[in-house]
């Protein structure tokens, strides 16, 4: 083959921006992606997270070139690589099994791709030694892999995508094989490569902790869609759309209308005025109003009483900081839960409970759609 | 999360007649479905057309099939097929299970020994075991004259009991095999499940492990089965020919009659024939698939030694099946150095029967190892490769090649061999006579089980590794050569040397395709049970189970260079 087949992108090479448009993938029992706009910014690490059947897997191996996308297209560094077949993509990318050839030694792995290129021996010899110390593999280089433990096994993996310095580094579930303690030592590295590196990468995970602890920021999909894409902070605290709410941390669900500008819950308090709702959507619908766990807290004397919920524990549960106490609404019989410190004296299961929120931290969907109204 | 069906490389948006022949896989699955057709579809089909013309009258209708199902003599020949059959699996399924169950489940003494011994009765062409029951049980055999020197007979070896006992010691190996690998895959858990919930270790074998183990049963019978209402060699030798006729002997004879062939009516045989085997292929299908026993994690069990008189029981129980079966093969190989006087062998060691079987071997034992050689390679080759095709690609192409590529798997020997000489015997495929169709017909006959074995192969590797190499820029072919070539290389190896075994020891087929220029050894040695030379007969015999013998070998060494090969075989 030769060297040049493999074109990396004009713009600099392993920090190439990615602009997805359009991009849908459409097979005859569902849709995988309906039309997907997304761009990464190059340098950025940006996590597709969702639930399974969500897309996120389907638009990393579109970017890949494994599958071809209905319509739509896709840009890496400025250069169109539609109809790019996948060996000259010049794409890095670590694989939810690892994908190390079990036939090679871990130097012959990582030097793979240099092969490919057809790049002299004495540079995919410097290459290689340089990729393996990045992942702090040195010692490894002649092992084979099927002497070592899944976190080496990935490490293989990650210094055998980057040792071709590709213009994207992609990587589908790295750490769902690996067990806990090591699934956050590993993102903890991956995280500080990929910023001394500066490598523009899309990282796809349905684990939320591990998407908002890794992230510059996220893009939450559910059924071939992106609901939202922020940083984690904000994909936690100002999500837009009811399933990014649900998805990342849980919340407490109400049924609610809203109407001018209150808010009455289905059974239960009515909140005037509804704070922060954009004016365009001010008019009269069915909602869904969310709060979270840890935003209630155990009412006291003073509080408003339209800002209080009250029920019967139903069972508490010890979490180490937090206590979740779970409990039925007096009004409703609806199910709901609270995050509470450890350290305050809790009623007992079975008690009456009387729980109190601040209305400013109430998210508002609207029913049909789920979009966020405030 | 379901992942999406195709898989293939290109990320072309546009699929055109012209990109469809770019993707060097493309032409090579049209090569093949040519192929096919050319060497199953139209044999086979034109053996259907002269089925449905009448034998008589040269009518097109069903006169054929009403004088087979009117006459007794055909009926007779229909149900001591099935008859052999059912016995021959019983007793491959009463030898083969439970020496499963005991080498997946116990540990006892001598137990590789007992193993190596149980393939090595796959090792000879089941009519040479035919062959050494005679020597044994036969009118002139060791055991029936010690018999009647104490006064009384033995049964006789000729007829269906001795047939069913012939093929079944022959074919239980498949049993051992394919029962082993399925106790192997079963979870240990379900079987702990059984005995937590208060069941004593039979009741758990009757009531869960067997039931679990059904699918490998059925396929196990199934293909048991089939070789025995396909085999020729061991019901011609053992049933005496027109005294015990079976399907593929009655077949063979109304071909090839001297006294006048009736092809119609061995077409409409043979057409009988292809229809039971595919029959029990269909129900087999339906049985062994409708449920699918998958390992949930769990592990499976570990061999349980057992020890004193209970360890002494079962290492001696197997020492005497495995004993028993491979006394075919050590009869023969001892023979053929006895001296023979008349028919009878002497206890005088002795070369002549190798010397006399080499002097009127004539090119056998060449031909069969050059005819066997090329399409050993050929269907090594043809088989890997389809096999990976049509386990890695989706599509009308693969599924068609799929279909096409099983169909010799249920068609005898026999039967193929009385369709290619009923259709290349004319301008423009004149090749009834040559070498180059025992070769195709070799070819053809294995490429079913060459591109299972490949296949099944390619299912364990995983898609991604290839996704890697494509990845990291290797081209698709590069990538098949580097990654998919190296990993698939055991189970090729494997899968070659079953081939090889069927491939030279091949004897229902050849014996319609042989002439005197293309003589095979199976043939030779054949001919000489039949009423030949005892020796010579003997000798051949040995020297089938000899050149088996030292290609497995070979097999096994080269399997066994590991990382050696890495650099890639093809």
């Amino acid at each position: 083959m030769s060297p040049g087949a493999i074109a990396a992108s004009p713009r600099a090479g392993m920090s190439a921006p990615v602009e997805i448009s359009g991009l849908a993938k459409r097979y005859a029992t569902f849709t995988a992606l309906g039309g997907v706009d997304l761009k990464i910014e190059g340098g950025e690490l940006l996590t597709l997270l969702g639930p399974s059947g969500c897309g996120k897997t389907t638009l990393l191996r579109a970017v890949a070139g494994f599958l071809a996308p209905d319509s739509g297209s896709i840009r890496i560094g400025g250069r169109t690589v539609d109809g790019v077949p996948a060996q000259k993509r010049n794409i890095g990318m670590v694989f939810q099994n690892y994908a190390i050839f079990p036939h090679m030694s871990v130097a012959d792995n990582v030097a793979y791709g240099l092969r490919a290129r057809g790049l002299p021996d004495d540079a995919i010899k410097a290459r290689t030694a340089k990729a393996l110390a990045q992942v702090r593999l040195s010692a490894l280089a002649g092992r084979f892999p099927d002497a070592m433990s899944g976190g080496q096994k990935q490490r293989v993996g990650l210094a055998r995508a980057m040792a071709v310095e590709p213009d994207v580094l992609l990587m589908d579930e790295p750490l769902s094989n690996l067990d806990a303690k090591l699934r956050v030592e590993m993102r903890e590295e991956i995280r500080r490569m990929q910023r001394e590196i500066g490598i523009t990468t899309i990282y796809v995970t349905h684990d939320q902790e591990e998407a908002l602890a890794i992230s510059d920021r996220v893009a939450v999909m559910e059924r071939g869609e992106i609901r939202q894409i922020a940083s984690p902070r904000e994909i936690y605290e100002q999500p837009q759309h009811a399933f990014v709410a649900e998805f990342i941390g849980g919340c407490n669900w109400f049924d609610a209308t809203y109407e001018g500008d209150t808010l009455r819950l289905a059974a239960g308090p009515a909140i005037r005025p509804m704070p922060g709702a954009a004016p365009e959507r001010r008019q009269t619908r069915a909602v869904r109003v969310a709060i979270r766990g840890e935003d209630l807290r155990i009412a006291a004397d003073g509080d408003d009483p339209a800002a209080c919920l009250s029920g019967r524990t139903t069972m508490i549960s010890f979490l180490g900081q937090r206590v979740r106490v779970q409990a039925r609404l007096d009004a409703s019989e609806a199910a709901m839960h609270a995050d509470l410190p450890a350290s305050l004296d809790l009623p007992a299961e079975g008690a009456p409970i009387r729980l109190a929120f601040d209305a400013a931290r109430l998210r508002m969907f609207d029913a049909a759609d789920g979009r966020r109204i405030a | 999360m379901p992942r999406p069906p195709s898989s293939s490389a290109a990320a072309s948006t546009r699929s055109t007649v012209a990109g469809f022949f770019a993707d060097p896989w493309h032409v090579m699955a049209l090569v093949a479905i040519g192929f096919l057709l050319l060497f199953v579809a139209l044999p086979l089909g034109e053996l259907v057309r002269q089925s449905f013309v009448g034998q008589r009258s040269n009518a097109i209708g069903i006169e054929n099939f009403q004088t087979f199902f009117g006459s007794r003599y055909f009926r007779r020949a229909l149900a001591n097929s099935l008859t052999i059959g059912a016995i021959g699996t019983s007793i491959a399924l009463l030898v083969g299970v439970p020496l499963a169950l005991a080498f997946a489940r116990l540990e006892f003494a001598g137990k590789r020994a007992c193993e190596i011994a149980i393939l090595m009765s796959m090792l000879s062409p089941p009519f040479v075991g035919a062959y050494a029951w005679i020597l044994l049980f036969g009118r002139s055999g060791i055991v029936t004259g010690f018999f009647r020197d104490l006064g009384f007979d033995p049964p006789t070896i000729y007829g269906p009991l001795g047939i069913s006992l012939a093929v079944a010691f022959g074919l239980y190996p498949i049993v051992f095999l394919i029962v082993r690998s399925g106790l192997s895959r079963i979870d240990r858990s379900l079987e702990e499940a059984a005995a937590n919930l208060g069941r004593g270790p039979l009741y758990v074998t009757f009531s869960v492990t067997l039931p679990v183990l059904a699918p490998a049963l059925v396929t196990s019978a199934l293909l048991v089965f089939l070789n025995i209402v396909s085999d020729f060699g061991t019901p011609s030798i053992l049933g005496e020919g027109e005294r015990y006729p079976v399907l593929a002997t009655l077949a063979f004879s109304l071909f090839l009659s001297e006294i006048g062939a009736e092809t119609g009516m061995a077409a409409t045989t043979s057409v009988v024939l292809i229809a039971i085997s595919l029959a029990l292929v269909l129900a087999a299908r339906g049985l062994a698939q409708r449920r699918v026993v998958a390992n949930d994690g769990g592990g499976t069990r570990a061999a349980q030694p057992v020890r004193g008189l209970g360890g002494f029981g079962v290492a001696l129980g197997v020492g005497a099946l495995v004993t028993i079966a491979n006394m075919p093969l050590l009869v023969v190989v001892v023979s053929s150095f006895l001296e023979v006087r008349g028919v009878v062998f002497q206890p005088v060691p002795t070369f002549a029967n190798f010397a006399k079987a080499w002097a009127t071997m004539g090119d056998a034992l060449w031909n069969s190892l050059v005819y066997a050689g090329i399409a050993l390679v050929g269907v090594v080759v043809a088989g890997s490769l389809i096999g990976y095709f049509t386990a890695r690609r989706d599509g009308q192409v693969a599924r068609a090649l799929d279909l096409l590529v099983m169909v010799p798997y249920v068609v005898p020997g026999t039967v193929l061999g009385i369709g290619y000489a009923s259709v290349f015997n004319d301008a423009p495929l004149y090749l009834t006579g040559t070498s180059t169709v025992l070769v195709l017909m070799y070819f053809t006959r294995r490429l079913p089980y060459m591109t299972r074995a490949s296949s099944s192969v390619v299912y364990q590797i995983d898609r991604s590794l290839e996704e890697a190499s494509l990845n990291l820029g290797a081209p698709p072919l590069a990538g098949f050569r580097r990654i998919m070539a190296p990993l698939m290389r055991p189970g090729i190896l494997a899968g070659a040397s079953i081939a090889w075994v069927e491939i030279f020891n091949e004897l229902s087929a050849s014996i319609v395709l042989y002439t005197a220029a293309t003589r095979t050894l199976p043939v030779a040695a054949y001919q000489q049970s039949l009423g030949g030379d005892v020796g010579v007969a003997a000798a051949y015999g040995a020297m089938l189970i000899a050149v088996t013998a030292l290609a497995l070998a070979l097999f096994a060494a080269a399997s066994g260079r590991g990382r050696a090969g890495d650099a890639g075989w093809l």
